[in-house]
């Protein structure tokens, strides 16, 4: 535990220094997802606002996995949780992500770990309409770890996600 | 009690046994069972726990209900849109459209529904909505303009769907409802197994638990038998009477009992010290050589090993001896000895004292033994002097009165050397100093001579007295007839006694195994009780002491009797009626293989005195009555006769003139008769040569060898006999030739034994140096035809034994074998004619030919 705590507390070190000034990025295209609340990292009034390039901006990782809503193996690119909420300086206990739906849960900050939840914006490579569950997808690498296979997960895996508050 | 408690007892254990063994069986069964039930089990468990660990899907009812919601929610945005035509209305439209269509292609695509999709009822109207779906899709990604135009009729194909969805999302729930159902009935199967494994399992435990009780009060039960068993030899150990020593296999000790700690002054403590440290000649690695051995190899000990005894040595020092026993405790591990070491200092004193008591009493017994015989001996040489000198007195001219005193004396002294005679011979019986000789004799001469003997009382006592043979004669045995007629005298003799008026008759009857003969002496005599019969053959037992002294006798004539015939491996016994009459027979093997009645002929020769040429003798006798009874009778025969007083004076006047045969006596003071003849034969000077007679009392025939080594070939037996006297000096003084026929029994075919002119001549004639060797090979020739024919009957090869048996025929004959010659002459002959070797000469042939061994060794001597 402590080595993993260690490792990323080295990756927060390395991957966010440079990131962590207050002068998050304007969008310049379509806002694809507002995070608000117990943030530090706002770019518009108390709300951080992110278009598709500023996501891709923050080193997306690609992960390979099965999902219960689709069929066969499938790849995800996107944003680690856990960096997007260092990225906006998430200082909460949780977040409350909702969706175009209106589906909306609660995910713990117990959850952004490393190799946890990622918030996708490309599905095998490619992007996500709101009719393919985008633009953005929590997703956890579901073959990964067998805990990541229980209905609780399945109901935090939020798809047609645009908006997220931080609450304390 | 225990005799009937024991069997039950075994069958119990038995029973116990058999019962374990099947238990244990069943146990391992059940084991194994309880191990499989569980592994199922588990097995089951973690395939549910698997299954359950992992969600399937997350809630499909409100995905399904969702699918509700969102179509109505499309719904309403085209409502809304044609109520209020804006941009955000329309894109409402379309949001609300991709919503839906995210939700269907989620229902089309996802794993969770898969089953779902299976199934028409919930596919049918699916696809109903798809294809609305797909089919409304150009008009949503088109222009707005054209999207508000067709939006009553995009508001009725929502409508049309309205049911599609209804019916699709109420069957997706009943479906889900089913499986759900199904996977609960699963967990309640699953968890009714596990409950009953469990239950199992429990009973199980219950079960061996029980076992495990039962066991443990086995166990118990044991282990107080075990502690019952080792205290009771505990106890055994500690209250032996013997030293206990545990001894480990490199010989040290490792326990002793409480008796060896007190025999050897021994603390608790001293355990552990090497075994040796209990003896006292172990130093010297005697005891681990020796008797020990074996514990180098760590055998268990022989059977010869396991007792011996030694010298043990206690912590003070005191030496003791002790007897050790010891064993190997056969187990796992090292070997083990257990030696019992008992201190038998006690016994050995007592041994010792019965030791020396014995001894003090044998040689009491001894003493009083010599005592006898010398008591005897020297009781023989005055009665001999006192006989001689009445034999010699009826030389002279006596009155009737004085014969008749003469002879009153004559018996007196022969009872009184009877009496002597009896004591003597005891004394040598129980020394075991007689022995039985076995020549031919005539049992009808020897019976004549006991009639003869005993007529005189007969006659006085009023009885009758004869002998008669029972069933077929057999004259002619071999045995002892001194001894025979010494046993008969003696039973006629009590037969005599003990009737008045009656009759004595002696019966002698050849038994049927050809060996035996029996003498039968019956009276009618007072008779003895039966009770008596018993004793009358021991020693010094005289039945009725007033008779037996009106009679006469010392008590010891049966029980010599019984010895004597007990040495001629013969029987006695008695039957007896009391007031009729008694019957005593004896039973000896004297009818052996006699060659012919002959031989008793020749025997008879013996008694007839020769005349002998005028003599010049030499007497050595120290005892003056002796020697003049001795001189006497050989002056009477024509002979002259010099005295010499002792063997000293004996050996001067040998050596001083030439005698034609010296007559010695054998115990003189000074030099004795056997060193006398001895120095005369190793230097007679003037004598050298000349025949030495032995003259004793006591001639026992180890003694008559001792006579034969000192030069002395012939021997009077004292008191002295005149017929014997002669028939000796004849027998030794004449050329064998000349002297009558009785010095060796001879059969009248074969007179000579040996040509002794003959053998002289070839003898002289022969080179010094060939003698020996010559006459060594003959003898072995002859020697070994003697065996090769004796031991056969048809020869297998008539022709080569006939030339063995030739040329030993030759060599007797060179050597003057005569008797030998002549057999073997005959056997030749018969084996030329017939090819069989004739039976008579050949059973004669060993006999013959050690005679004429006999006469060789005599001549040689004599030479």
């Amino acid at each position: 535990m402590t080595g993993i705590h260690s490792l990323s507390l080295f990756a927060l070190l390395v991957a966010t220094a440079p990131l962590a000034a207050q002068d998050l990025a304007m969008p310049e295209g379509d806002v694809l997802l507002t995070v608000t609340g117990a943030i530090t990292v706002a770019n518009d009034g108390d709300a951080a606002a992110f278009d598709r390039a500023m996501l891709e901006d923050l080193d997306p990782v690609t992960v390979k996995t099965t999902t219960i809503w689709t069929d066969g193996v499938q790849t995800f690119t996107g944003v680690p949780l856990d960096r997007l909420m260092d990225v906006v300086g998430a200082t909460g206990a949780a977040i409350d992500a909702t969706a175009i739906n209106d589906y909306s849960v609660e995910i713990p900050a117990s959850d952004w770990e490393d190799g946890g939840p990622i918030v996708a914006f490309l599905n095998n490579g490619e992007t996500m309409s709101v009719r393919d569950k985008g633009p953005l997808w929590i997703v956890w690498p579901f073959d990964d770890n067998p805990e990541f296979q229980t209905e609780t997960i399945y109901s935090r895996s939020i798809w047609q996600l645009d908006r997220i508050v931080v609450t304390e | 009690m225990s005799e009937h408690r024991a069997p039950k007892s075994t069958r119990r254990y038995r029973g116990l046994g058999l019962l374990r063994d099947s238990r244990v069986g069943a146990a391992a069964v059940a084991l194994i069972l309880c191990v499989g039930l569980v592994v199922g089990i588990a097995v089951l468990v973690l395939r549910q726990i698997d299954e359950f660990s992992t969600a399937a899907s997350d809630n499909v009812q409100w995905s399904l209900a969702q699918t509700d919601v969102e179509y109505l929610r499309y719904e309403l945005a085209i409502a809304d849109a044609e109520a209020r035509a804006t941009p955000a209305t329309i894109e409402a439209i379309r949001r609300r459209f991709d919503v839906f269509y995210s939700r269907m292609s989620t229902l089309a695509n996802g794993d969770v529904f898969e089953l779902l999709r299976a199934d028409p009822a919930f596919e049918d109207p699916r696809q109903e909505i798809e294809a609305h779906l797909q089919a409304t899709i150009p008009l949503i990604d088109g222009p707005d303009a054209d999207l508000l135009a067709a939006l009553p009729q995009l508001a009725e194909d929502a409508a049309a769907i309205s049911g599609d969805v209804r019916a699709m999302t109420l069957e997706g729930l009943a479906s889900f409802a089913n499986v759900s159902d199904s996977k609960r009935e699963g967990l309640v199967r699953t968890l009714a197994l596990l409950a009953a494994v469990l239950a199992t399992i429990f009973a199980g435990l219950a079960l061996v638990a029980v076992s495990l009780y039962r066991l443990m009060r086995l166990s118990d039960d044991r282990a107080r038998e075990v502690q019952l068993g080792a205290a009771r030899t505990r106890t055994i150990v500690e209250t032996s009477l013997d030293s206990i020593f545990v001894i480990d296999a490199s010989g040290h000790i490792a326990e002793m009992n409480g008796t060896a700690r007190h025999m050897f002054g021994f603390d608790e403590t001293e355990a552990g010290m090497p075994l040796e440290r209990l003896f006292a000649d172990a130093g010297e690695g005697h005891l681990r050589e020796g008797p020990l051995s074996f514990l180098a190899s760590g055998a268990a000990p022989a059977i010869h090993e396991r007792r011996f005894e030694a010298t043990a040595k206690d912590a003070h020092g005191r030496h003791f001896p002790a007897e050790i026993s010891i064993g190997k405790a056969d187990g796992e591990g090292d070997p083990v000895y257990i030696a019992y070491v008992r201190d038998i200092s006690r016994r050995k004193i007592a041994e010792q004292g019965l030791t020396e008591a014995r001894d003090r009493a044998l040689a009491g017994e001894r003493a009083k033994s010599e005592f006898l015989a010398v008591m005897s001996h020297e009781m023989r040489t005055p009665l001999n002097g006192l006989l001689g000198s009445m034999q010699l007195l009826r030389d002279h001219d006596l009155t009737e009165r004085q014969t008749d005193l003469l002879d009153r004396m004559q018996s007196s002294g022969k009872l009184l050397l009877g009496l002597v005679n009896d004591v003597l011979d005891l004394t040598k019986l129980e020394a075991g100093k007689m022995e039985i000789e076995r020549r031919p004799m005539s049992v009808a001469r020897l019976l004549d001579g006991v009639v003869e003997t005993v007529a005189p009382l007969a006659t006085e006592a009023g009885d009758t007295l004869d002998w008669a043979w029972v069933g077929p004669a057999r004259d002619a045995c071999i045995g002892d007839q001194r001894r025979l007629r010494q046993v008969l005298l003696n039973l006629v003799g009590n037969a005599v006694k003990f009737t008045r008026d009656g009759s004595v008759a002696i019966e002698v009857e050849a038994l049927g195994d050809n060996r035996t003969v029996e003498f039968r002496v019956i009276d009618t005599g007072v008779g003895i009780s039966e009770r008596d019969l018993e004793r009358i053959f021991n020693d010094f037992e005289t039945l009725d002491s007033s008779y037996s002294r009106q009679v006469g006798g010392t008590g010891l004539g049966l029980g010599i009797s019984q010895r004597l015939v007990g040495l001629m491996e013969g029987e006695i016994g008695a039957e007896s009626e009391q007031g009729e009459g008694s019957l005593f027979w004896v039973r000896v093997p004297i009818a052996g293989d006699t060659t012919d009645r002959t031989l008793s002929v020749a025997r008879k020769a013996v008694a007839e005195p020769r005349p002998l040429p005028p003599l010049n003798l030499l007497l050595v006798e120290d005892n003056p009555i002796n020697r003049a009874v001795a001189r006497e009778m050989l002056e009477a025969d024509g002979h002259r006769v010099t005295e010499a007083f002792d063997g000293a004076a004996g050996v001067d006047w040998a050596r001083a003139r030439r005698f034609d045969a010296i007559l010695m006596d054998i115990s003189m003071p000074v030099m004795d008769g056997i060193e006398a003849a001895r120095e005369i034969t190793r230097d007679g000077r003037a004598s050298a040569g000349v025949p030495i007679l032995a003259v004793t009392a006591h001639a026992l025939p180890e003694e008559i060898d001792g006579f034969r080594a000192a030069g002395m070939a012939h021997i009077i037996s004292k008191p002295i006999d005149r017929d014997e006297l002669s028939s000796t000096l004849a027998a030794a003084v004449l050329p064998e030739s000349e002297r009558p026929a009785s010095a060796a029994p001879v059969s009248q075919d074969a007179a000579r034994l040996i040509d002794n002119a003959h053998l002289g001549a070839v003898w002289r004639d022969l080179p010094p140096a060939a003698r020996e060797t010559l006459l060594t090979r003959a003898l072995a020739e002859i020697d070994e035809t003697v065996t090769e024919v004796s031991g056969t009957d048809i020869p297998d090869d008539p022709n080569a034994v006939r030339e063995t048996v030739h040329r030993a025929a030759g060599s007797c004959a060179a050597l003057g074998f005569t008797a030998m010659h002549r057999a073997l002459a005959e056997i030749e002959t018969c084996l030329k004619r017939d090819g069989l070797v004739p039976s008579a000469p050949r059973d004669a042939l060993p006999h013959l030919w050690s005679g004429t061994r006999n006469a060789l060794e005599d001549w040689r001597s004599a030479a």
